[in-house]
This record gives structure tokens, sequence and C-alpha cells, in this order.
């Protein structure tokens, strides 16, 4: 059902926008080669395609690293965004794209190399800083992601200082509200690559994440390698909000939502939940993004600036329902 | 009968201070003993360290005559399981995906739950009386239900040793008595217990054998008549003689023998 839903999402995100295309016309070109004309070919496959197939890569990695963070630091409200691990990336990446701009090779950037690294560093720092005689205590550990995902995301506008020319600056600063732009297709090759291979490597995990729920000492008590574990989920998480982070900027909130309506779906099991989430998150993020580029078209609005409006208060109702359902 | 578990000379320290010092006991295999002594003595950490949880600072425990460092964490969850006092979920886990995690050890990672899996997940929510939970969430139950729940889930590991912390506290009397039935019952299926309890008076006639952690004492074992005494609880949980009715009590059966 998802995946039909998926395929529904990406012909009516290929056709809205602010030149209409009918889904009847992509149909037709698609099965029955019968041609669309010359600006609509450019629209659809310069243009539109790899935006709106960006938008489902970047949708699934938050979703997913939002799935994988949450079970690991057993709390629902967890996501790349909250605990700080897109504040590293966006670093990094922030760094990549002020001063290396220049540099990349087989479709791997700088950008998106220092966004992987940036993520993996803060998840360290703020796991370190939540950590105390061997337990991890929640309430730090939000508290130590939030200040440090803000401390990184904000010294990105740093950057902007050292762009002499100002050609990046626009770049940088579009890409700090979250705009899924138009990406060459190396690119985004290379993010949908890394995130099957980090999707692949996760599957084996999500038994053990279940089992990490019941808590750091239950799990060991059930042989279960907990160091070993947290720190593949944590290199996990971090490539896959590196990829959304280097495709699409700043988005806040898609990492919470998502996984926590496909826990109302089908339960809290991982092994179930991860194929859900993925596909879940591409939809989500496909809609979210042909919203923002057709409600004030043709004026855009960055889907980041979307995300904070809806992701916001639905963040606010979570960490009330926590309030009254379990203790933090 | 044969040796189960060995511990011998123990030490722990906890941040610079010691909690265990000089515990030496053993378990016959099929024996239902209880663990006492006051709060922070230890009782919980002796428990993790024969669970294969904590390494002692210095000592030894021996399972099966093995030496518990030489095994494979996976194979001590299969021979040893401890049901902690808390469980709190941040999700909303049904009781029989909760009991499911019992069988960790036995799955590896690729490989999902088989035949054999299900069928001691099914016979340990029926041996813990939970089989009519099983699609509740666990988060929704009382506090007697998620004991037994518990207890569930170490019995899915198929252990030949069970250890509980405190699995009485916070029960009403009824579902007190009703925990320790289910412990009897399943001593009586072969397997050995070692629980610690705070209520003194359900240890007397219940357990076999009660090992008593004093503060900067060694470990000392013996039958419920040979510990239970007044003259050793006094200093043990440095209570007053005639504050507490249990010690009270206790004074008055004594004398009534003596007599």
């Amino acid at each position: 059902m998802l995946i039909a839903g998926l395929g529904f999402v990406t012909l009516l995100s290929l056709g809205t926008g602010a030149v209409h295309i009918s889904p009847r016309a992509i149909f037709a070109a698609m099965f029955w080669h019968r041609p669309l004309s010359e600006t609509e070919r450019l629209i659809l496959f310069h243009l539109r395609l790899p935006r709106v197939l960006a938008s489902g890569v970047v949708g699934s990695a938050l979703a997913l690293s939002g799935l994988l963070f949450q079970g690991l630091f057993r709390n629902p409200i967890a996501d790349p965004y909250v605990i700080g691990s897109s504040g590293g990336a966006t670093l990094g990446a922030s760094l990549g794209i002020t001063f290396f701009s220049q540099w990349s090779s087989f479709g791997f950037s700088a950008t998106a190399l220092l966004a992987f690294v940036g993520s993996a560093a803060t998840m360290a720092l703020v796991y370190s800083l939540a950590r105390s005689a061997g337990k991890t205590n929640v309430v730090t550990l939000l508290l130590a992601g939030f200040a440090i995902s803000t401390i990184f995301t904000n010294s990105s506008y740093f950057f902007e200082l050292f762009d002499r020319t100002g050609a990046g600056n626009r770049v940088l600063a579009s890409w700090l509200h979250g705009v899924i732009g138009i990406p060459a297709w190396p690119e985004l090759a290379v993010g949908a690559a890394l995130l099957g291979l980090a999707t692949v490597a996760a599957i084996p995990l999500m038994r053990t994440l279940n089992t990490l729920v019941l808590g750091d000492e239950y799990a060991q008590q059930l042989g279960i390698n907990v160091e070993f574990a947290r720190v593949a989920i944590i290199l996990i998480g971090s490539l896959m909000t590196a990829v959304a982070v280097s495709l699409g900027g700043v988005i806040f909130f898609a990492g919470l939502i998502v996984p926590h309506v496909a826990r109302l779906m089908m339960g809290p099991d991982h092994v179930r939940l991860l194929p859900v989430t993925a596909l879940a998150g591409a939809i989500f993020l496909m809609l979210a993004d042909t919203l923002a580029r057709t409600v004030f078209a043709p004026s855009e609005l960055p889907v980041g600036v979307l995300m904070a409006f809806v992701g916001g208060p639905f963040f606010l109702y979570m960490l009330r329902k926590m309030k009254r359902s379990y203790t933090v | 009968m044969s040796c189960l578990l060995r511990v011998d000379d123990l030490h722990f320290d906890y941040q610079g201070h010691s909690v265990l010092r000089h515990a030496t006991f053993e378990l016959e295999e099929g024996s239902c003993s209880a663990l006492i002594g006051t709060n922070g003595v230890g009782k919980t950490t002796l428990l993790r360290i024969v669970a294969g949880v904590l390494r002692p600072a210095t000592g030894q425990v021996r399972l099966r005559e093995r030496a518990m460092e030489t095994i494979a964490l996976k194979e001590i969850a299969r021979t040893v399981a401890l049901v902690p006092q808390h469980l709190e979920l941040p999700f909303a886990f049904t009781v029989e995906q909760v009991v499911e995690q019992g069988r960790t050890p036995y799955i590896g990672m690729l490989r999902g739950p088989g035949r054999s899996d299900r069928m001691a997940v099914d016979r340990a929510l029926d041996l813990a009386d939970v089989s009519s939970l099983r699609h509740r969430v666990f988060n929704e139950l009382s506090g007697g239900e998620r004991q037994r729940v518990k207890i569930a889930l170490g019995l899915a590991q198929q252990p030949r040793l069970l250890l509980l912390d405190e699995p009485t506290q916070n029960l009403d009397i009824g579902r007190q008595v009703e925990l320790i039935d289910l412990l009897h019952f399943l001593r009586d299926e072969g397997i050995t217990i070692l629980a610690s309890m705070h209520d003194l008076h359900l240890v007397d006639k219940n357990f076999s054998t009660v090992l008593l952690l004093s503060p900067g004492q060694p470990l000392i074992g013996g039958s419920p008549e040979q510990i239970l005494k007044p003259s050793i609880l006094e200093h043990a949980f440095q209570c007053p003689p005639d504050r507490h009715p249990l010690l009270i009590e206790r004074a008055e059966l004594y004398r009534k023998e003596a007599r």
C-alpha cells in the first residue's frame, strides 16, 4: 500500500508546480513514448525529477535516523535535529560550502563528507556529555543535544563572513533554511546509494534495537554487546543524517513525526518499522516539498520553514503527551 | 546434588567505597535461596555480578565449575537470567513482544525467531501465568502483572539459575503470596532460585537457604533458623532489638523454643 502511495505521490509531485503537467501526459510519455513538449521535458527531467527524488531520499534518511535515535536513546522525542546530529552535519557542510566548494570526486563532495564527520562527532560529544556513571540521562541528553545543535547551526552563519566573493553566500543561506535544491545527478546517486547502504547495514540491528529498548543493563544481561551496538547505530544514524543534510540542508522535525506515525500504524517492533518508516518518510517529504513550492507559486517557501511550522507544534504535542504517560 | 554456582571471596568497589567484601557462597542445583541485608549493602551488585553484567574487582564466580570470565555473554544469558527491580519502556510494547526479548541469546543477528523460540515464549508465558495478558501493552499493567511478565521474560531465556531483585517489592500481600508460590513452582520445575528480599517475614518459611550481607562484614549463609536470629539481625540491620515488631516477634519465638 505504501509502495503504491509512493508511486502516486511521485507522479503528483512531478506534475505539480509553477507549470502544471498532467499525470496523464507523464504516463503517456513513460509507457507509450508519446513525446512531451520540449519545455515539459526540460522541466520534468532536469528540474522536477531530481528534486522530487532528492526530497524522497532526504525524507527517508531523516525518518530512518529519527527511528534509530529514538530507539537507541529510548525516547520518542529524539530526532536528528533535537539531539544535535544535524547541527554537527550543518556545521560540517557549511565548512564545505564555504571553503572547499570546488573539491569533489565521484560525486562525494567535501560538503557531504564534512557533514558526516560533523554529525558523527557531535553525536559522540552529546552522548559523552549525557553519560555519567554508566547511565545515560535522557533529560541531559536532550538538553545537551539542543544546546549543541543550536550553537553549531548558528555558527554556520559565521562562514558568511569569510566568503569574500559572496557566491557561496546565497548557497549557504538558502541551504540553512532547508531548501531542497535541484541536485546534480551524480550527487543524487551518491546520496541514494549511501542511504541504501546505511539502510541495509541497519537491518540486522533492528532486533538489537528492540532489546536495547529494555535498557542497557537488560540488553547486556541478554547477551548483547551494548557498546558495539551503540557505536554501530550512531554511525549509521549519522550517515543518514549527513545524506539528508547534504542534499536538503536544515529541515526540522521530519525525523520526529514520521517514526511516530509509523509506530501508530505498525506498533513499536523495529523490524517492521524499518521499511514502513523509510517509505513513509519519502512520501512525507515529497508531499511537504511539493506543498512548499506550490503554495506561493511562482515563489517558493523553503521546505525547512514549512516543516518548522508543522513540526514545532507537533513536537510540543509530543512533549505534553510524554509528560502524561511516561516519566522521563 | 551438584553445585551450580560457586562464588569465591568476591570484592567490589563502587565509586571509591567497597560494596562487597569477602562474599563466598555456593548454590546447589534446584535450591531456593534468599539474599538479605540493609539498603545499599550490595545485594543488587552481587546479583549483577552473578548475571555477568558487572565484573568483580577481585574474587571469582564459577558457573558449573567454569570461570565466569571465560564464558561468552550469550552463553551466560542462556544459563542465568536476572529479573531486575525496574523495567520502564518508552514505547507501547506488548507483553508478548517483551517476553520475546528473552530469546535474544538464542537468535542470531540475521535469523529471525524460529519454532523453538515461539514455543519457549509460549511456555514462559504459561509458567508465569501471563498468557492471558499476551496482547496487552506492558506499560498499562499493574505492578503485580509487570512482575510476572518480567519473570516470564527471564524464563524465556530457559535459564538454570533465576536471579530476582526484590521481586515482592511494591506488591500487596495477596500478590506477594502468589509470587512466592510461583517461585516454589519454578523451583519444582528444576530452576535454581536466588532472590534478594526485604520482607524478612516472607523469607522465614519460604526459602531453604538465607545469605546475609552486612556492611563491612563477610557474607554469611545458612538455614533461616540459623540466620534469622534476633542477635544476628540486630547487628546486620543496625536496628535496636526492641523497636521493630519482627525482632520482638523473633526474640519471643526463640525464647519459647529455648524453653
